[in-house]
């Protein structure tokens, strides 16, 4: 798992990113932070290879993004649109299998490897009691938390989630961060959009802040999340501090 | 509704079909005890020629192959033509594919074309009815997602438009050329023979192989197009495989029976509730369904009028529009 990299040479998107060059290798959590509009999402889909960037590139594990089959790209990437589909009859299971695509069988079928695979992503964010249920009977959180199984289950080394923690409770916000930091521990790259600042300082190991298309900053959260940066990218005003417990990063907003 | 267990709903299919096709044989003008069936079949491929032998060998069996085939042909292309357009109501008559595969069939009569070879005119229907799928594609898909109300008023402007100039080449032509195109159109299964059986069984076999090979991709996309891309599916890919398979489907059955309407609505849309969204299963059980639905609705376009025969497309289409209006007004609150 030493090779796992992902290379973002001057990439711009219409007018929505421009010049975002960051070369990230496995074992970290990388959290894109930035207000509403700032480019998060796109810049994911473009590490996906679901956009083509409009100029620059993007290299995963040493290849071209858009140059592999989908198939293989699924096998290294990952990648969790921000919305689930909420109107749909498949089941949890059904959901997550579909994880599997890239690993199918000749004749589609899903081997032990596979079976196995969606077992443990189903148990990992504790939807065993519904693994039957329908994407449409459950609650948003849930289908959240079905939406990051699929993503487990696809076994790819890198994992690329947008805004996954936005629908659910906190201790399923937890649970998930602490997962996601388990995965990078073991080498997995995990990059995802977040808005919780605080969650990002405590659980990302570096950040990068968008601003308005652009790289505002990149780095460790406490350098990236400075006083200055959250009045001028999103414009108030606040106290950083250490968290005497914890000693992460705390932010103390002023009304 | 609770999804019922797979085993059951393939039991009752498989059930109505051999009850359906032993009604089918044994129904008409002639009633053929049930028990006779295979001893008189058995007779009529040993070369003999009694009543009985060639009423079942020479008419009926073919009538129940070709049946059977359009039926599960239609069905099944219903099924996946609602995956790729994410929308239930999709099917060939309803979005105007198989008014398209009538006009490129009449086209080559009128061209002179269908003198060539008995080729032509179903190349010519699929043809068109390719070029039909993909522009109401164009039209009624904006960023991936096909929105019911453009697929359907593209699909009935697109029928129309089809039906007209059908309508127009007709007017024209002259009388023995009408003829050759009216026959065509009007299709039926009256005369079905084993060739037509054969070449439909040809087609359908590639067709149905090729949608199970999509069958996991489609399920992928029907969450729409950013979650199947982050899975390793191509959408744009697997949608051209689809609809060219589907064209030529419609072309095949339309060929061989004329335009059969709501066959591919009512069959997929009914399993959906009760096997789920999953299209592997559901275009199994469509081809079942499909054939099923095909061979009682034939049964009673022959026996309702004995000894005169209905075109079985006027019952598909009494029993399809009215559950296509049902559908059309449950259709706001419903998961796909």
């Amino acid at each position: 798992m030493d090779r796992t990299s992902l290379v973002l040479e001057d990439v711009a998107f219409a007018d929505i990113l421009e010049g975002i060059r960051a070369n990230w290798s496995g074992g970290q959590v990388v959290g894109l932070v930035g207000p509403n509009g700032a480019g998060k999402s796109t810049l994911l889909r473009i590490l996906a290879g679901v956009r083509r960037p409009t100029r620059g590139r993007v290299w995963v594990q040493g290849q071209l993004v858009d140059q592999i089959s989908p198939k293989l790209r699924a096998r290294l990437v990952a990648y969790l649109p921000q919305q689930i589909p909420d109107d749909t009859a498949f089941t949890v299971e059904q959901y997550v299998e579909m994880g599997r695509f890239a690993h199918r069988t000749l004749w589609g079928g899903l081997d032990t490897a596979s079976r196995a695979a969606v077992d443990e992503a189903i148990e990992r964010v504790n939807l065993l009691p519904l693994r039957r249920a329908r994407l449409d009977r459950i609650s948003g959180g849930e289908r959240q938390r079905a939406g990051i199984a699929r993503c487990l289950a696809q076994g790819s080394p890198i994992i690329l989630l947008d805004e996954p923690i936005a629908n659910l409770d906190v201790h399923y916000q937890l649970d998930i961060l602490l997962h996601l930091q388990t995965l990078a521990e073991q080498g997995w790259l995990v990059v995802l959009a977040i808005h919780h600042l605080e969650f990002a300082a405590q659980y990302c190991d570096r950040l990068l802040l968008l601003h308005a298309g652009r790289i505002y900053a990149e780095g460790r959260p406490s350098d990236v999340l400075s006083e200055q940066a959250l009045q001028e990218v999103f414009r108030v005003e606040a106290r950083t501090y250490a968290d005497p417990y914890g000693g992460h990063l705390r932010v103390s907003y002023s009304t | 509704m609770r999804r019922a267990r797979p085993g059951w709903v393939f039991g009752l299919l498989g059930a109505a079909l051999l009850i359906g096709a032993a009604l089918e044989l044994s129904l008409g003008p002639v009633v053929i005890p049930v028990r006779q069936l295979i001893p008189d079949a058995w007779r009529y491929f040993h070369g003999l020629q009694d009543t009985n032998a060639v009423v079942i060998g020479a008419i009926r069996l073919p009538r129940l192959v070709v049946a059977a085939l359009v039926g599960a042909g239609l069905a099944t292309t219903g099924a996946v033509l609602q995956a790729v357009f994410r929308n239930p109501m999709a099917d060939p008559s309803v979005i105007g594919v198989s008014s398209g595969a009538s006009l490129g069939a009449v086209l080559t009569i009128q061209l002179g074309l269908s003198q060539l070879n008995r080729w032509t005119t179903p190349v010519g229907a699929f043809v068109s009815a390719l070029v039909v799928v993909f522009v109401i594609y164009r039209i009624a898909t904006v960023q991936g997602r096909t929105s019911i109300y453009s697929l359907l008023l593209s699909g009935v402007a697109f029928s129309t438009l089809c039906s007209s100039i059908v309508t127009l080449i007709l007017s024209l032509a002259p009388l023995e050329t009408m003829q050759q195109m009216l026959f065509w159109l009007m299709g039926g299964l009256d005369g079905s023979s084993w060739q037509e059986g054969l070449s439909l069984f040809a087609f359908l076999t590639v067709g149905m192989a090729v949608y199970l090979t999509q069958a996991h991709a489609l399920d992928v996309l029907s969450l729409g197009e950013e979650q199947a891309e982050g899975v390793g599916v191509a959408p744009q890919r697997t949608k051209q495989i689809v609809l060219v398979t589907a064209a030529l489907m419609v072309g095949a059955c339309v060929s061989a029976t004329g335009v059969i309407g709501f066959v591919g609505l009512v069959v997929p849309h009914l399993l959906r509730i009760w096997l789920g969204p999953a299209n592997r299963r559901l275009i199994v059980a469509s081809a079942m369904g499909g054939a099923v639905l095909m061979l009682f609705s034939d049964l009673v376009a022959r026996m309702i009028l004995l000894p005169a025969e209905l075109n079985v497309g006027i019952i598909t289409s009494c029993i399809g529009a009215p559950f296509f209006l049902f559908l059309l007004r449950r259709q706001e609150s419903s998961s796909f």
